[in-house]
């Protein structure tokens, strides 16, 4: 079984390697062909035109695209990620840092938005028929309706605000001290350092963004859990249970929910860009130290180095979720398992 | 089938929402009382009317340029629908032709679209626009070029599976045998077959261009600067949220009521017109 | 260190985490009582190289870690700091005598000398540029520098290859920085970047790039242990979140809100708001390319702007109109000049050329959104003005980096919003720079300047040099070659508890505040 799961999470990385390098050139080409001057940002101020071609030369940016483009490729095949002509550090350095926390912020919105989809999903679906079951209907559509950044302008507003409940700044409250950088992952360093109250500071600044990415996501979960319900009840074998005289409760927890979660883990699949692309402005809002924000960061600077890892990570990331969508959708599923 | 959908209550509802407010962006010059670009220094950042230091001159307050806000909102339904409209036109001309092209033609074509959408799927949309904001600049058009560059895989990727499961129906190759040209047979039996998957994801895809067209505005890829749209409004609103909630406020609900109806809308088509695509595919935000 | 977590300290994290929650306020009190300051500010630097990048918007960062050779005073007046005299040796302002204070320590207790001097500032910027790597901004603001000799530890005598008359206010500016010779021979570059070490009030703890820089008074500062003992700035680049951080009590002070904000927080109990003028300006960065040809068009554009109407509308009044490209009460500004607001003016000029309302000039006018306080507002009410008057232009807006590459390319359009930063306060670095046609910082090339600005760069005579400039800023808004709007303002929000100090330059340094006592 494992082994299998395994096969499926390799075939489909290797699958994943022509995309990730058609990304990759196509990013390349496109940033190149803009009419960004990363050169003219990078010079000091009174700098002769004598200083800009010789950066230029220096940046590789003197020659065709093509060429540059092999030789990117030909460092990063190497594990060269190349430098940022802003923040003149390591790209991988860069990335190295943002990437946990970009992750830690997924997989709690995730987990958020996951469980109160589910939770909707179960609760529309024990309604059904009721007018309450059209007025979460209703709510869910509403809910869709209000993009993610002005979710995490209002959370702000309510939460952090009006009811000073939750912080909304950064990762950490100014008294703690970063745990020691073991994974680079905030809430795994401070649980592996021991430092609990480290770790509750940590989970209290994700709340709020967090919360922005899964209030998104929770309605379109909801809905498609609910709808699958709606089928799955009606299989034979849902009707075979009834008459064995297994709890109603039972039924729908042990056995329909778990053939209902398919459309659901395919769905997160579908979403995984959405959920990524959402915390670019999340991570902005919130001042939260992500990837997103090393995006804008290089947008705004024009550090093509910069945007042209990010993308690509990107990219990976989401590549990466539906290949464990993919896996995880066959370990649910009773019918491949029996296979 | 027009008399299921008229039963549906969404569809009505939605259908009158959109409706009215296509009516308010046909006759916004008649109903705003202001030009909505006019800026008067003197008065920025009034409140409404109602609320204690309110003109009745400006039922809705004014921004921070002291601009009428309920003129600004009415105008900023034409770029909302416009957009909505032309980005969601653009965006499933392009898929649906080349789900209809890999669908039908399989193979090597399909193969290739295929692949082309995985590539565009691998890109978050935000970070897509963000690295097309480097580059196309800012206007109306560009919001609708980068939707549409964006967005099309949306259709592509739904209808082309749509395309699979008719092109197993057995009127397909007799409609070839008969003598129909691929591209009749294409436009007479395919088409028609997905169309109502098409009308669906289509008021999905309106609803979803009004969100893109705030969201690019947010991050700076937006209108020009003297147009007035919803996005906008909220981006300039916003370091003046705790004077002026109402500049918030106000273009949210517009561009909640605008998603809304076409979510409804196309909601209840979904429900009408194909049922069981409920099961398969959430409306994907 | 991987020792795992037991029960207890499960319930003592779950303990605190709800402490934390609905009691903010006194968490902050807490702090301050445990000497902790938590400071909003709105950028990050872009590396730790404090000689790498000259940005005007971080030099309060490096000001806590690192020392420049001089200081300025809360009045901009320049002051010992590193170097406690200076003198030039001959007539012709070529070689420069510093003289170093004995007991300044580098924060890794190794001490600094003229010798840390010369590396700085003609050693590192001399030397060779690894492969793929970038000159130091040093480099070419230093460009000069012939040789330093250094005469004794305390002691070095810097030799121009021509007179560079603003040294001494650059010796305070941007990019100079003194770094530790020593530790970055020893550690590398990278290393110096991941723990930079200075001699400045404050040693860096711990920092997160982009998200947060934690650091503590250094015991040994030569200039006595700074009265805060804890920094943590945030760094939050949204001013709403900023806001929003000092009104919840998550930040003790924040730095560059929004002007109607700090108005408003002003009036909340125990907090204080402050609205004070910088030397920095906002100005037009104007061209001579389409529209904007002719020096009537120019001059109709700026008697057109009603700067009373921007500064009440946007700035609630604090932030002053200026008649040239100075900031008011800085050596390069004329006192008795005005250039007046005049639509009637504008309109005649206009038609001069053959222009009006209703055939209008049409003008491309480039501006930032959110870079510079109420930037894209100002750009579209002097749209709205010059519409009035008959110049019909067509707003975009950029990024900062656009503006950098088309200025670098001379493709700016007529016009763009920009706010000029100016700490030191010397006119070399407005008109000087603004006017010169050489220099990149030019949006304006205005070859007739080209020798009477080079004289100015190297005229030794303070008082003729201010003079020069001051006849300098006024010929140029006369000829429509300069179109300056307002002095800018800096805007701070703190806790009551805070005694904020008040840097004319704008400047906002942790080491000069303190708690007040509860």
């Amino acid at each position: 079984m494992a082994l299998i799961a395994f096969q499926i999470l390799l075939r489909r990385l290797l699958l994943a390697a022509p995309i990730v390098l058609c990304v990759s050139a196509l990013v390349f080409v496109v940033l190149r062909l803009l009419p960004a001057d990363a050169v003219a940002m990078s010079l000091p101020p009174g700098a002769t035109a004598a200083d800009y071609d010789r950066l230029k030369a220096e940046l590789g940016l003197d020659r065709s695209i093509f060429a540059q483009y092999m030789i990117w490729l030909g460092r990063f095949a190497a594990g060269d990620l190349g430098a940022s002509i802003h923040f003149r550090r390591p790209v991988a350095e860069l990335v190295g840092t943002a990437l946990p926390n970009t992750l830690e912020l997924v997989a709690v919105g995730l987990v958020l938005g996951v469980a109160a989809g589910v939770a909707g999903g179960l609760a529309m679906f024990a309604w059904r028929g009721r007018a309450a079951e059209q007025v979460a209907d209703l709510a869910a559509t509403a809910l869709m309706s209000i993009p993610e950044f002005l979710w995490a302008l209002l959370l702000i507003l309510g939460l952090g605000v009006a009811l000073p409940l939750l912080p909304f700044v950064g990762r950490l409250a100014p008294e703690f001290a970063l745990p020691p950088h073991i994974t680079g992952f905030l809430l795994l360093d401070s649980l592996l350092a021991g430092r609990a109250a480290t770790l509750g500071s940590a989970l209290l600044h994700l709340v709020l963004p967090s919360l922005a990415l899964a209030i998104a996501l929770a309605p379109l979960i909801m809905r498609v859990l609910r709808s699958s319900l709606l089928e799955v009840i009606l299989d034979d074998y849902v009707t075979q249970a009834r008459l064995r005289g297994i709890p109603e409760r039972t039924i729908l927890l042990r056995h329909a929910l778990r053939n209902a979660a398919l459309p659901t883990v395919s769905l997160i699949g579908v979403q995984a860009g959405f959920m990524f692309g959402g915390t670019v402005l999340v991570e902005v809002i919130f001042g939260y130290p992500g990837l997103g924000n090393l995006m804008v960061d290089a947008v705004r600077n024009h550090d093509l180095p910069v945007i042209q890892v990010v993308a690509l990570v990107y990219c990976l990331l989401v590549l990466g979720i539906n290949a464990v969508v993919d896996v995880l959708y066959l370990l649910i599923n009773p019918k491949l398992r029996a296979a | 089938m027009i008399a299921r959908m008229a039963a549906s209550p969404r569809v009505v509802l939605g259908a009158a929402l959109v409706l009215a407010l296509a009516l308010v962006a046909l006759f916004a010059p008649v109903i705003a009382p202001h030009d909505p670009a006019e800026q008067d220094l003197m008065y920025t950042l009034l409140p409404p009317a109602w609320a204690a230091g309110g003109e009745a001159l400006y039922p809705f307050g004014t921004d921070s340029l002291g601009r009428c806000m309920l003129s600004r909102l009415i105008h900023g339904t034409r770029v909302a629908l416009y957009v909505a409209v032309v980005a969601a036109f653009g965006a499933m001309l392009l898929g649906t032709t080349l789900a209809l092209i890999g669908g039908y033609c399989g193979g090597r074509v399909d193969w290739l679209i295929g692949r082309a959408v995985d590539v565009w799927m691998a890109f978050p949309p935000v970070v897509l626009a963000l690295i097309l904001l480097v580059g196309l600049g800012t206007g109306v058009n560009m919001v609708i070029i980068a939707i549409i560059v964006i967005d099309w895989t949306r259709f592509c990727r739904v209808i082309r599976s749509e395309v699979l499961v008719v092109m197993k129906r057995d009127y397909i190759p007799a409609a070839r045998l008969s003598g129909f040209s691929h591209v009749q047979v294409v436009l007479r039996e395919v088409l028609p077959a997905v169309t109502p998957l098409v009308v669906t994801l289509l008021s999905l895809e309106m609803g979803i261009a009004v969100i893109v067209e705030a969201t690019m505005s947010f991050v700076g890829l937006s209108v020009e600067a003297d147009v007035a749209a919803w996005g906008v409004m909220i981006a300039d609103a916003r370091q003046f949220m705790n004077q002026s909630p109402w500049g918030v406020v106000l273009p949210m609900l517009a561009i909640f009521l605008a998603v809304f109806a076409f979510n409804l809308l196309g909601d209840g088509l979904r429900r009408t017109l194909d049922p069981r695509l409920m099961v398969a595919r959430g409306p994907a935000a | 260190m991987t020792q795992m977590l037991d029960r207890r300290s499960v319930l003592a994290g779950g303990a605190a985490a709800l402490m934390a929650m609905g009691v903010s306020r006194e968490v902050l009190a807490q702090a301050a009582a445990a000497g902790q300051l938590t400071l909003s500010f709105p950028a990050d630097v872009p590396t730790w190289d404090p000689n790498a990048r000259s940005l005007a918007a971080v030099q309060s960062l490096y000001k806590m870690v690192f020392d420049q050779p001089l200081d300025q005073a809360t009045d901009m007046k320049a002051q010992a700091a590193l170097v406690t005299a200076w003198r030039y040796l001959d007539a012709g302002g070529l070689s420069l005598e510093l003289t170093f204070r004995d007991d300044v320590l580098f924060h890794d207790g190794s001490r600094m000398t003229a010798e840390d001097f010369r590396y700085s500032f003609f050693e590192r910027p001399r030397a060779p540029v690894p492969d793929g790597g970038r000159r130091l901004d040093t480099a070419f603001l230093w460009r000069r520098i012939r040789d330093i000799e250094v005469t004794s530890p305390t002691r070095a005598v810097v030799q121009f290859s021509e007179p560079m008359p603003s040294a001494i206010a650059w010796l305070y500016f941007l990019c100079s920085y003194v770094v530790p010779k020593a530790y970055l021979e020893r550690v590398g570059l990278d290393e110096f970047q991941r723990r930079p070490i200075g001699t400045g009030p404050y040693r860096l703890t711990e920092y997160q790039q982009g998200s947060r820089i934690t650091l503590e008074a250094f015991d040994r500062y030569w200039g006595g242990r700074p009265a805060i003992p804890r920094i943590t700035v945030d760094i939050v680049r949204d001013p709403t979140a900023r806001v929003a951080s000092v009104e919840a009590r998550r930040a003790h002070v924040a730095v560059d809100v929004p002007i109607r904000e700090a108005v408003r927080l002003g009036t909340v109990r125990g907090l204080a708001a402050r609205i004070d003028l910088t030397a920095d300006i906002m100005l037009l960065q104007i061209t001579r390319n389409g529209g904007f040809e002719r020096d009537q068009v120019r001059l109709a554009a700026h008697h057109a702007i009603n700067k009373d109407a921007i500064s009440r509308a946007f700035f609630q009044g604090h932030a002053l109109p200026i008649s040239v490209p100075a900031a008011r009460g800085t050596p390069g500004y004329p006192e008795n000049f005005s250039f007046p607001f005049s639509e009637e003016r504008a309109v005649a000029l206009l038609r001069e050329v053959g222009h009006g309302p209703d055939r209008p000039v049409r003008i491309k006018f480039f501006t930032t959104n959110g870079v510079f306080p109420n930037d894209f507002d100002m750009a579209r009410a002097i749209g709205q003005m010059w519409r009035r008057v008959g110049i019909e232009a067509d707003i975009e807006s950029i990024e900062l980096s656009t503006y950098q590459e088309r200025l670098r390319a001379n493709t700016l359009p007529e016009a763009t919003m920009f706010n000029w930063g100016n700490a030191a306060g010397d006119p070399e670095m407005y008109g000087g720079y603004l006017l010169d046609p050489r220099a990149i910082f030019s949006a304006f090339k205005a070859e007739e300047y080209r020798d009477r600005i080079a004289a100015l760069l190297i005229e030794p005579d303070e008082a003729k040099r201010f003079e020069g400039y001051r006849a300098l800023h006024r010929d140029a808004v006369e000829k429509g070659y300069s179109i300056p709007l307002l002095q800018s303002v800096r805007t701070v929000v703190h806790q009551a508890s805070v005694n904020y100090v008040k840097y004319d330059n704008g400047w906002a340094l942790p080491q000069a505040w303190s708690f007040r006592p509860a």
